[in-house]
């Protein structure tokens, strides 16, 4: 059979555009409204999805309260309560959250994943994140945020025994002793069955090189922003090449870019519906948005039409302030450009056009080497994921590229993942 | 309103079911809840024991934990209360919090977090604190948990979402609180990132107190759970923690009590109802959590047989009212008053 792409939903509150909240058409009371997403699932089941994707963090995401009120992102469900109502709401499709290595303990992790997968009959996934926000570190206890290099020791160590515990491999019994580590320590086998489909799936969105090399060590699925072929092949190459020295093959890993897509019937009326979009974006929400992906505070001090100022190193999320430095030199943007670029689509590879177009660009990263599927970034719910399941989706199956239905019914055998022994 | 006339009803749900069913667990439980829900009862609890010891896990027959299962539950049914029992050792107060906000607004306003004032032997090892904690520490720690999560749950005003799309105001940023707790265990900045509960705040149960422990209970809880005594010791701890409660400043009525009750099965219906009628009278206690034992089946004597009894004498409403777990518990604040 030919090999098909991997196709994500990826949820968020009313949309992944600053926004969305205030299209017309957005779903304004997403964060409230289960049903909402009970439909959102539904649709992107029925369009054949591989799964739903729920970023996370346990605190607002903004901490200029003036700014997060213009915003939909201040509320929203918990994602761990929110995929266990849609795991019984749906059959077929996966569904993976992410949740902190800083702010849990890897054997309540185990236990939660684990029972969602078995609440959907082996659908569950795992995001690995170690967190990166103030904000989140203010809910715990912490005065700051650990150094990068500490964040990742400790998310080693804690996937590592996350793993082992769904893989019945730290059972006290069969004398290993559970697991006495530097950051962690458990003693008993988890007290649920195993996994439906062998452990939930692990999915990794890390690009430094530390985080790439926690990816090849332990992902099964890794998401990534990469506006350029260039820089997703890139990428690409450089995971898929680490995998041997963890006695991994290729194919191990599939790797999942974001791609935000605006479709219509055509270009014009695409390009129409993304500046739509662009204009309902504040200019002080687009400034703090673009702050905070490059770690920095003070980014309004400087003059809005002006370019990026210098920026010093952080301990923050290294990778998204590279992307986002790189792609103002590139294009010579000013702040506001710069901002309002980001806030329509998070840094990720955003493409306005008619159906056949978007399936061309995706066709030619997926068979050019850059992705083996795409996690789907809808600007605004329900709208643009009805758009790509409708539009896009039937596109992709007429060329062979998309299953027409499911084969299988576990998270791990729509990804086309080994089975763990 | 309730007036004390007629008793509140939970039904308790252990991890170890046994019924042979070739049907998947989650569609028993499923059927259960159902069932529960069809007769008017108040509440399911769902526990959420840590493994007490290895060889008693692998038996384990229901392979879920307690606040997922929540949320699958509340899809399936739209009145009765869902509590889960969730471990203030195993949880971070930030993230128990969360997930209850929004296991709360999921049901629409239908669920409770159970927790307990004793520390379960073992459970701390597997959270990379194999010393666990003294049981004054774990008290004054659980104390300080509780007051977090509460407080979180306050976080935002029942009327701070604006969904204002034309003049860009989502919120009002004056009616989002931050918390800035700093104590002893723990510092906590809030607010939360979920919306008000439906039903103001969900339902706190707590079990497993000691004496010590009533005046914790009285600021507190909105429902707490007592082994079955003799009636003059449970009036006598039910009066105490009355006079507490209002010392607290709270109306005593807001803390109700319910008596565990592990129903003798295969016995007369009649006389199920007449233990618990005569305990109602003799306690004054707001009514009973009934230990449902490994055959989920046992429900449906419960349902069939007794309930139709304590109807026909008074004693239990004959449906929901309202549709939030705290208008079934007769509480302040449910959201349908």
């Amino acid at each position: 059979m030919t090999r098909q792409m991997k196709l994500g939903a990826f949820l968020w509150a009313t949309g992944h555009h600053i926004a969305a909240w205030r299209h017309p058409k957005a779903h304004v009371t997403a964060g409230i409204d289960i049903d909402h997403y009970i439909r959102l699932a539904r649709t992107a089941e029925a369009a054949k999805f591989d799964l739903l994707f729920c970023e996370d963090a346990a605190g607002l995401r903004e901490a200029n309260v003036g700014i997060a009120s213009q915003t939909s992102r201040s509320i929203g469900f918990e994602p761990i309560s929110l995929l266990s109502a849609l795991a019984v709401q749906t059959s077929r499709i996966g569904l993976v959250s992410t949740a902190s290595t800083s702010y849990n303990e890897p054997y309540g992790l185990a236990r939660t994943f684990l029972s969602l997968d078995h609440l959907s009959g082996g659908r569950a996934g795992w995001n690995l994140v170690t967190s990166a926000s103030q904000i989140e570190a203010a809910n715990f206890g912490s005065t700051g945020l650990r150094p990068h290099a500490d964040r990742y020791e400790r998310a080693r160590e804690f996937a590592e025994v996350v793993t082992g515990l769904w893989h019945g491999k730290l059972d006290g019994a069969s004398g290993s002793g559970g697991h006495d580590g530097q950051s962690f320590s458990v003693r008993d086998p988890l007290d649920l069955p195993r996994s439906p489909q062998g452990a939930p799936v692990m999915v990794q969105a890390g690009a430094s090189d530390v985080g790439r090399d926690l990816a090849a060590r332990t992902a099964d699925v890794v998401f990534t922003a990469a506006q350029t072929f260039e820089e997703a092949k890139a990428f690409y190459d450089d995971l898929k090449g680490r995998l041997a020295a963890y006695g991994r093959e290729r194919d191990d890993i599939k790797i999942m870019p974001g791609v935000a897509p605006v479709v219509a019937e055509t270009e014009a009326e695409a390009r129409e519906k993304y500046e739509e979009l662009q204009e309902l974006i504040p200019d002080d929400v687009g400034v703090a948005l673009l702050s905070s992906y490059l770690s920095i505070a003070d980014l309004w001090r400087y003059p809005i039409d002006g370019p990026l100022p210098e920026l010093p190193a952080t301990e923050g999320m290294q990778s998204r302030q590279a992307l986002v430095i790189e792609q103002s030199r590139r294009d010579n943007l000013s702040i506001r450009q710069l901002a309002r670029h980001f806030a329509g689509a998070r840094g990720h590879w955003r493409i306005a056009g008619t159906a056949v177009q978007v399936a061309d660009a995706l066709q030619a990263r997926f068979e050019g080497g850059a992705a083996d599927g795409f996690n789907v970034i809808p600007s605004y719910f329900p709208g643009e994921l009805d758009a790509f399941a409708t539009l896009v989706v039937p596109e992709l199956q007429r060329r062979g590229l998309f299953r027409k239905d499911y084969d299988g019914r576990t998270l791990r055998e729509h990804l086309g993942l080994k089975r763990p022994l | 309103m309730d007036n004390g006339a007629t008793m509140h009803l939970a039904v308790s749900l252990f991890s170890g079911t046994a019924d042979p069913s070739p049907e998947p667990e989650f569609d028993r439980l499923a059927r259960f809840a159902q069932k529960a829900e069809a007769a008017g009862l108040d509440m399911v609890l769902l526990a959420d024991a840590a493994p007490a010891s290895s060889s008693d896990a692998a038996n384990r027959q229901v392979p879920f934990e307690a606040t997922t299962l929540l949320a699958a539950l509340a899809t399936v049914t739209s009145r009765i209360g869902l509590v889960a029992m969730a471990s203030t050792i195993a949880h971070q107060p930030y993230n128990l919090a969360r997930r209850f906000a929004s296991l709360d607004i999921i049901s629409h306003g239908r669920a409770g977090w159970h927790a307990t004032m004793v520390q379960a032997p073992r459970e701390a090892a597997n959270f990379s604190r194999p010393e666990g904690f003294s049981s004054a520490d774990f008290r004054r720690r659980t104390e300080e948990y509780i007051g977090i999560v509460q407080g979180l749950w306050q976080g935002w005003d029942a009327d701070a979402l604006l969904f204002d799309k034309g003049g860009g105001r989502f919120h009002d940023p004056e009616k989002m609180h931050l918390l800035d707790h700093k104590g002893e265990f723990f510092s906590v900045r809030g607010p939360l990132n979920v919306a008000r509960s439906p039903q103001d705040m969900p339902v706190l149960v707590l079990s497993g107190f000691s004496e010590h422990d009533l005046y914790v209970a009285a600021r507190t809880a909105d429902v707490i759970l007592l082994d079955e005594r003799s009636a003059e010791d449970t009036k006598a701890r039910h009066d105490d923690l009355r006079r507490r409660v209002a010392a607290r400043g709270r109306d005593p009525d807001a803390v109700k009590v319910l008596i565990n009750v592990s129903p003798v099965t295969g016995g007369k219906p009649a006389a199920l109802a007449d233990r618990l009628e005569e305990q109602f009278h003799s306690t004054s206690c707001d009514g009973f959590n009934i230990l449902m034992p490994a055959q989920l089946s046992a429900l449906d004597d419960l349902v069939d047989l007794v309930l139709p009894e304590l109807r026909r004498r008074g004693l239990f409403r004959a449906g929901y009212r309202g549709t939030t777990l705290r208008s079934h518990l007769g509480l302040a604040g449910g959201g349908d008053q």
